[in-house]
């Protein structure tokens, strides 16, 4: 997983069955001081993450245990997503 | 998943079984993405009916290899979703080093559609 800042929300009404409904934002890396790194990765959000928040973006086929946990996930197309939304770090 | 550009479209009568019947796209992605060998595109199947021209999402890896419904397609790239818009925070954007990829590309088109 990875820290990022949420950017924006990102609105595609045409898109792949299994996510209909979900939201879509765009999350800015951060690297271990806190500074963005210029990468900037689309990420499935099922907690409601504002803009501005701080957040954790879980990457790869374990993505999509966020949206349906378990076996019977494999026709998600999904490789990232808010995991958790952060309020502090030390 | 990144964001792309559809830039063209890959015609190919003889492919792989497991590709039958599957649209293949060639999208530029937006941002710090580099496509591996330095191509500045990719490949990707297109179950959304993405033309040329649109901004697509894009998701790559293990779960675009499953998504035509088995595990040992030969695919690592697919396009989910065709985007209307992108609401962004500009300020957020505007520190230097902040989404420098993202900013230029989307500014003018995705951004300003956003306003509407």
């Amino acid at each position: 997983m990875i820290r990022g800042t949420v950017l924006g929300q990102v609105w595609a009404a045409r898109r792949s069955r299994g996510l209909d409904g979900r939201k879509l934002v765009l999350v800015a890396a951060r690297d271990a001081d806190g500074a963005a790194t210029g990468g900037v990765v689309v990420a499935v959000d099922t907690l409601d993450a504002r803009t501005g928040e701080d957040v954790t973006v879980a990457f790869g086929s374990g993505a999509r245990n966020v949206l349906r946990p378990g076996a019977e996930n494999r026709d998600l197309l999904c490789d990232a997503a808010v995991a958790a939304i952060v309020e502090g770090a030390g | 998943m990144i964001l792309g550009r559809v830039v063209g479209q890959v015609w190919a009568t003889r492919r792989d079984p497991r590709l039958a019947r599957t649209k293949l796209l060639v999208v530029r992605p937006h941002g710090f993405y580099e496509p591996p060998l330095g191509t500045r595109h990719l490949v990707a199947t297109d179950e959304v009916h993405a033309g040329i021209g649109d901004e697509v999402v894009v998701c790559l890896g293990k779960p675009a290899r499953e998504s035509l419904g088995s595990n040992d397609t030969p695919v690592d790239a697919a396009i989910l979703g065709v985007v209307d818009r992108v609401d962004l925070d500009e300020e957020r954007l505007s520190p230097a080093g902040a989404a420098p990829g993202i900013r230029r590309p989307l500014a003018a088109a995705v951004v300003s559609a956003g306003r509407r």
